[in-house]
């Protein structure tokens, strides 16, 4: 069927329309990562897509290196947030995924009624601002705040469902007579988890393990409740870039953002080849 | 080399009964084959054998012992599943060691078996791939060998077969006969394809809802079938089962078309079975009521052909190709020796004598 030139214009209008609102912020934000003072705050006419003089000044600003036009100085580099980021995160990450795929894989194989699936999702409707208060004061008075292992515990806490949900979708769609083969051909119960299922769950372990991941990378709320001064995480110290004499600091911003976006995509396209394969090519007949 | 037994098994999934009260042994190194429709227990009773699902009461024995709690590594049983159940993350020749990796057997061993049961199913070429670079055909070769490699008490196969095309089907069931025999070992085998079951089976079960309806040899079946269930389930093109009554000295059925001396039937029969190829039609010549063609299917070797006689579709089976012509007017006959009597309730009646054997 051939569609009217009207129909395929329009098509191709909004596709590059998507594309623009999604790219044309990033695009913005990875060229004012090098341009200098003048230029990110400059206005009006004097707003170029290239900067007329790149520079690295931004981001040795945000490590502290050079004050450059800038007069103030951070009183802290960008090096110990992106720590923290990384390791709230990344434990955040292992924390979800562990105690996820466990209960995914148990309530898939031998869990009977539907309430605790349903009871995890539950912990996804409930607003996220009526319980961090009182985690708050409970992490305080266990001296949990501000530390990234207190933070990495909530985001394990908070990412479970999402990870538990994924993998129980992937547990779901397995075929249950290649473990019960398995089963049949000498192997323990324990073995079979161990030399087919994880095996075979390496794709789908990964797409879920990247989605909590980002989710983990790019929360502002919890890190912002639950640290204050050493652990702040990058999403909070960005908002913290901003002096009383230049207002807000975009040029740094807009570095740090950069570095931001680099792990994600990082690991999106290392588990990429992976996405794309069928969970179970090849095991069963057609 | 395993003798297996069930003793009044019944399994229940919630409230659907799998498997009723099913008795049955099936004897060292013989082949047998469980037919039923689709959800009549023939999967059941593999996985109960396996040890993967507990039957909800009865007894299930391998060689006289009592399994019902052991564990399905243990039972040391093969089995080919429907689906294949390859797993997909190792080559070819990794899925045929498992089984033999898993019990530490030694690597020399190991790899002198995988040669063995490659070089029976002519897979020796494709070894190093991975399932999902295989054709269909060559899966299943690779999931019969994983579960050859090894000697187990029993091979058990769930429909192994029903994803090949019909000729590669016809082959690959007369080599699993040849392996089978070569083996030596017993072969619990489940099919829904009548043709595939008679003609690999020592002997067979036929299943209706979960409960075994008869046990036998396939042609002792297909010639004594226990109950019209059973004669109507086995055999192509189907029996014609033809309510009956009594008109004075004779038993008639399908209008009055078809007639049987009541010294030659079982008294009491509420109905008469008989196989396509034993309803004989002739050119009617007057006398008694015809039967009218209503459809006629060459097939070459054979000629199926459709009757309605009284409102009654009957189907006749004749050698070759004879003149027939829908709308033609025919007449019936049979030898009463070759009829099924069924009493009320679809049991088959005692035959008389002189009846075949």
């Amino acid at each position: 069927m051939t569609r009217s030139l009207a129909f395929m214009s329009f098509r191709y209008a909004a596709i590059l329309l998507a594309i623009a609102i999604v790219l044309v912020p990033v695009l913005w934000m990875a060229s004012m990562a090098f341009k200098p003072i003048e230029e990110w705050q400059a206005t009006g006419a004097d707003l170029t897509w290239i900067p007329r003089a790149p520079t690295l000044d931004n981001f040795r600003y945000i490590f502290g290196r050079s004050t450059s036009d800038l007069i103030v100085t951070l009183d802290k580099t960008a090096l110990k947030p992106i720590l923290a980021s990384f390791l709230s995160a990344g434990i955040g990450t292992i924390l979800a995924m562990t105690a996820g795929t466990s209960a995914a894989y148990g309530l898939s194989r031998f869990g009977s009624g539907a309430n605790l699936p349903l009871a995890l999702v539950q912990l996804r409707l409930f607003p996220p601002m009526a319980v961090m208060t009182p985690v708050m004061i409970m992490w305080a008075f266990l001296s949990f705040t501000d530390s990234w292992w207190g933070l990495a515990l909530v985001y394990g806490i908070v990412t479970l469902p999402f990870a538990f949900w994924l993998m129980k979708t992937f547990f779901d769609d397995m075929p249950k007579e290649i473990e019960e083969a398995a089963l049949v051909e000498g192997c323990s119960r324990g073995r079979v988890f161990l030399k087919i299922t994880l095996p075979m769950m390496r794709a789908p372990l990964a797409s879920a393990a990247l989605f909590v991941f980002i989710l983990n990378w790019s929360d502002y709320l919890i890190a912002l409740l639950l640290t204050t001064k050493q652990w702040v995480t990058i999403p909070v110290y960005m908002a913290s870039l901003s002096s009383s004499m230049t207002g807000q600091l975009y040029g740094a911003k807009a570095a740090l953002g950069l570095i931001a976006a680099v792990p994600p995509v990082v690991l999106g396209v290392l588990i990429q080849r992976h996405l794309v394969r069928g969970l179970t090519f090849g095991a069963l007949k057609q | 080399m395993a003798e297996i037994a069930f003793r009044n098994v019944t399994k229940r999934y919630k409230d659907t009964l799998a498997v009723d009260d099913a008795s049955f042994t099936v004897a060292e190194n013989e082949f047998f084959c469980f037919f039923g429709p689709p959800l009549s227990g023939k999967s059941t009773i593999l996985r109960l054998i396996l040890g993967l699902e507990k039957p909800d009461a009865g007894e299930i024995l391998i060689d006289g012992r009592v399994v019902n709690d052991t564990s399905p590594a243990a039972r040391n049983i093969a089995m080919v599943f429907q689906n294949l159940a390859l797993f997909p993350h190792m080559s070819a020749a990794d899925n045929v060691r498992f089984p033999l990796k898993e019990r530490h057997e030694p690597p020399a061993r190991i790899e002198a078996r995988l040669k063995d049961a490659a070089e029976k199913l002519h897979i020796g070429h494709i070894l190093h791939k991975l399932p999902g670079q295989l054709s269909g055909g060559e899966r299943q070769r690779v999931a019969i060998a994983r579960a050859l490699v090894r000697d187990p008490a029993a091979y058990l196969m769930d429909d192994p077969i029903s994803a090949l095309d019909a000729r590669l089907r016809e082959e690959t069931r007369v080599e699993l006969k040849r392996i089978q025999r070569e083996a030596g070992r017993t072969l619990i085998y489940v099919t829904h394809d009548q043709e595939e079951a008679m003609s690999v089976a020592d002997r067979m079960a036929i299943l209706e809802r979960g409960a075994i309806r008869q046990v036998g040899r396939p042609v002792d079946i297909y010639d004594n079938p226990a109950t019209t269930y059973v004669a109507r389930f086995l055999g192509s093109p189907v029996m014609n089962i033809l309510a009956t009554r009594r008109m004075g000295s004779d038993y008639e059925a399908a209008g009055r078309a078809l007639r049987v001396a009541a010294e030659d039937a079982v008294a009491g029969a509420v109905e008469l079975g008989l196989r396509p190829e034993d309803l004989h039609v002739a050119p009617w010549e007057g006398g008694g009521e015809p039967a009218t063609v209503t459809e006629v299917e060459p097939l070459g070797g054979y000629t199926v052909v459709t009757l309605k006689a009284g409102d009654q579709p009957l189907r006749a089976m004749l050698r070759g190709q004879p003149e027939m012509r829908v709308g033609a007017q025919v007449a019936l006959s049979c030898d009463p020796a070759k009829v099924i009597y069924f009493g009320a309730g679809g049991a088959a009646l005692p035959r008389v004598r002189g009846a075949r054997q």
